[in-house]
């Protein structure tokens, strides 16, 4: 698996706000896809849209539910379709059956397609060990591989980099002159690629669905490299979760409605290609191998937990990060592995283990925004907060994401919260407390008195530093009660 | 074909260890799951239906396709008869100022003979057909010197503007992804409503033929795109820049 950072969210994220090039990336990123989203959105009309959603989240809510059912229906049809079905339980099994075929088919050059699960397993680097040329043929994956970095983003990998930044990686790895013509760039990767494409014997994509009832790989793109990766080379190996299979091929149409909307805000991307085995004899061309790796690497675990098996609905349409106001802020960087954004701080601790990702299920205001726009209706918020009491209430000292005192303040709140006489003394040593800020020179008052600006009493201190906080009024909502509004009713 | 290798976790054990996580043990769906226990008559009776919701439908449909298939990229032809179609073809060629064509052999072309026309033009008309003369290799090279391909279709989807290509002989996955210009010739019958009006007479297929899929479905709407730079949309980067739908009818 690729390095794991999440353990330094607060940090990355910390550093990553004070980056303006990456806040203008994720502003155009924002209006771009969102803005789509809700014109598609409006164009199907909303009601048509929820009808959508619902009917997307039963196929997923049926198909996990009976998971084994499938991937073993699954297991049958790609066999009967002439390819062979590999199940993974880790990521060091998975890339272990990807450098056998590449090893025992003699494979030089191999030409993948965007897969963020081979992200996940981090395959290329097993390849290259064992002599593989690996060539990311996607645009943005192409940028990150000579950059020698790592997606940003579900859709769009390379958000973070700047046209210039583009021109230059290009000039120094390329050895052309810089240029950074968007046109240009997009033309030098096309030819550049194009001679890879024809050359390579391995062909690896991802996939966006499996089909249990044909057998079938689907893959969505608009670049149509991933049509040239799985029809030049002449061995195709599809990676994927195992969470991706889906029963029938007709169930095919109502996420191909969802998922480039949700996207990118398309219609329907330029290419669908669903792959069914092998080139048969009559074929013109095709590949004349095809496999296909699906991997647990940590997903039993969620499947195992009924309050996150839901995560395992996701499609990966990104919908979530585009809308997320904490991403939209540090980027996808900062969540320090392979997948960001609302759906990331829920997959990750699962998949990395909640030890070294305790910060990540903080990475939320809890707004809902991201719940909202989920089209397969995944209430991320909800797990959120799971993982959240599972840091908060583990008898295990390292899973705790909160220091000793915090905590001891948060019971101390929740002690006084429900106990009307401890709430009652402690507004009125409060009000004491602001009475006396008000005659002392280093009052930070608002000059209506409403607000305190600046207080100096950690760890209110800590929370002003950013925003305001209220000043307890004259009259609280309590005496208000005693005095006058309990009367009317007598 | 190879022969199956075991790589991996053997299925049996990594089975067994989903159940577990779903803590119960080896048990089918209880409820029927529709879309994959209808029977064939039932699935014939559906196709029928969508015949028939078609043929009454035509013209509309054809205007869908169209208005949809401009909005998802393509440049729309409409031709009343093949000399229409095979004038419009002519254009876009020279438009293209290429002289190498690599075209499909789909029976289409029976219909629509564009080869002595293009060839009147100048142009060099290469047909997709694998022999022993003409092996993988040499047909991969004639299709990536080519400026412009041509294709027929299998259906058009007028819901979202889609070409849809399956294999057949005759016809290279490449032709309508290699060359800078494509060139989808698509005739009403071809015309389809919705994304489960094909994914239904797909499924009848697949019955029919005894679990046989086709090693490919294509869906091509519109030029190759990407917008991974910058969210700049830039056409053409690794497919076609330019495609055009000529609608038959």
């Amino acid at each position: 698996m690729p390095e794991i950072k999440t353990q330094d969210f607060f940090a990355a994220s910390a550093a990553a706000i004070q980056n303006p090039q990456l806040r203008r990336a994720l502003d155009r990123v924002a209006s771009g896809f969102e803005v789509a989203r809700l014109d598609r959105v409006a164009e199907a009309t909303p009601e048509v849209w929820e009808d959508w959603k619902q009917q997307a989240r039963d196929i997923k809510v049926h198909t996990i539910e009976h998971l084994d059912y499938y991937l073993d229906l699954l297991h049958t049809n790609v066999t009967a379709a002439g390819g062979q079905l590999h199940f993974a339980k880790d990521a060091t099994q998975a890339n272990e059956i990807v450098a056998h075929i590449a090893r025992t088919r003699n494979v030089k050059v191999a030409t993948k397609s965007k897969s963020m699960v081979s992200e996940e397993l981090a395959l290329n680097p097993v390849l290259e060990s064992i002599g593989v040329e690996v060539w990311e043929t996607d645009l943005g994956e192409y940028i990150i591989q000579l950059a020698e970095e790592t997606p940003s983003h579900l859709v769009a990998p390379a958000l973070h980099k700047s046209k210039e930044d583009v021109a230059e990686l290009f000039s120094e790895k390329l050895g052309i002159p810089y240029d950074e013509d968007i046109y240009h760039m997009a033309a030098t990767a096309r030819e550049v690629l194009r001679d890879k494409f024809m050359e390579a014997d391995l062909g690896i994509s991802g996939a966006n669905f499996v089909v249990a009832e044909t057998g079938s790989l689907v893959i969505i793109t608009n670049e149509g490299n991933g049509r040239l990766s799985t029809s030049a080379p002449r061995i195709h190996i599809g990676i994927t979760g195992m969470e991706k299979v889906i029963p029938s091929m007709q169930d095919l149409s109502i996420f191909l409605r969802l998922l480039p909307r949700s996207a990118t805000g398309q219609r329907i991307t330029s290419y669908v290609s669903m792959t069914t085995g092998p080139r048969r004899s009559d074929d013109e061309d095709g590949p004349e191998e095809f496999h296909l790796v699906l991997v647990d690497n940590g997903r039993s675990r969620m499947l195992a937990d009924p309050a996150l098996r839901e995560a395992l609905y996701c499609i990966r349409c990104g919908a979530c990060l585009n809308i997320c106001p904490v991403y939209a802020r540090i980027g996808g960087h900062a969540y320090g592995w392979v997948y960001p954004g609302p759906i990331g701080a829920v997959v990750s601790p699962m998949l990395v283990g909640l030890k070294q990702a305790k910060e990540l299920p903080q990475a939320s205001s809890l707004c809902g925004a991201c719940r909202e726009v989920c089209p397969i209706k995944i209430d991320i918020p909800r797990m959120l907060l799971n993982l959240r009491k599972k840091t908060a209430e583990s008898p295990d000292e390292s899973l705790r994401s909160a220091p000793k005192p915090e905590r001891a303040l948060a019971s101390l709140y929740a002690k006084l919260m429900s106990s009307p006489r401890l709430l009652g003394m402690a507004v009125g040593f409060a009000k004491g407390l602001q009475k006396l800020e008000r005659i002392l020179p280093f009052s930070h008052l608002t000059k209506d008195r409403k607000w305190i600006k600046k207080s100096l009493v950690p760890p209110l201190s800590k929370w002003t530093r950013s925003r305001d906080l209220p000043a307890l009024p004259k009259q609280t909502f309590h005496d208000i009660w005693k005095k006058e509004l309990s009367r009317d009713d007598s | 074909m190879t022969t199956p290798e075991s790589l991996g976790t053997p299925k049996a054990e990594f089975l067994a260890n989903v159940r577990q996580a779903l803590g119960r043990a080896d048990v089918p769906p209880t409820q029927p799951y529709p879309r994959l226990t209808d029977s064939l008559p039932e699935l014939e009776e559906q196709a029928a239906e969508i015949r028939r919701r078609l043929a009454e439908n035509l013209p509309a449909l054809l205007d869908q396709l169209a208005d949809m298939a401009t909005k998802g990229g393509w440049n729309v032809h409409r031709a009343s008869g093949a000399e229409e179609a095979i004038g419009q073809i002519e254009t876009i060629v020279k438009d293209s100022g290429t002289t190498n064509i690599v075209r499909s052999a789909q029976p289409v072309f029976d219909q629509v003979s564009v080869d002595a026309a293009l060839s009147n033009l100048g142009a060099k008309v290469t047909t997709v057909a694998q022999d022993d003369e003409n092996p993988r290799e040499t047909l991969r090279e004639e299709i990536r010197q080519s400026g412009v391909g041509i294709t027929g279709a299998d259906y058009a989807l007028a819901e979202t503007g889609t070409l849809v290509v399956l294999p057949r002989k005759g016809l290279s996955r490449l032709v309508s992804l290699v060359p800078s210009v494509h060139i989808a010739l698509v005739r009403a019958e071809d015309v389809l409503d919705t994304l489960d009006d094909l994914f239904l007479l797909r499924r009848l297929e697949y019955h029919q033929q005894g679990g046989e899929m086709g090693s490919y479905l294509n869906f091509i709407t519109g030029p190759s795109r990407t917008a991974d730079i910058e969210m700049t949309i830039v056409e053409g980067v690794h497919g076609p820049k330019e495609v055009h739908m000529v609608i038959l009818y």
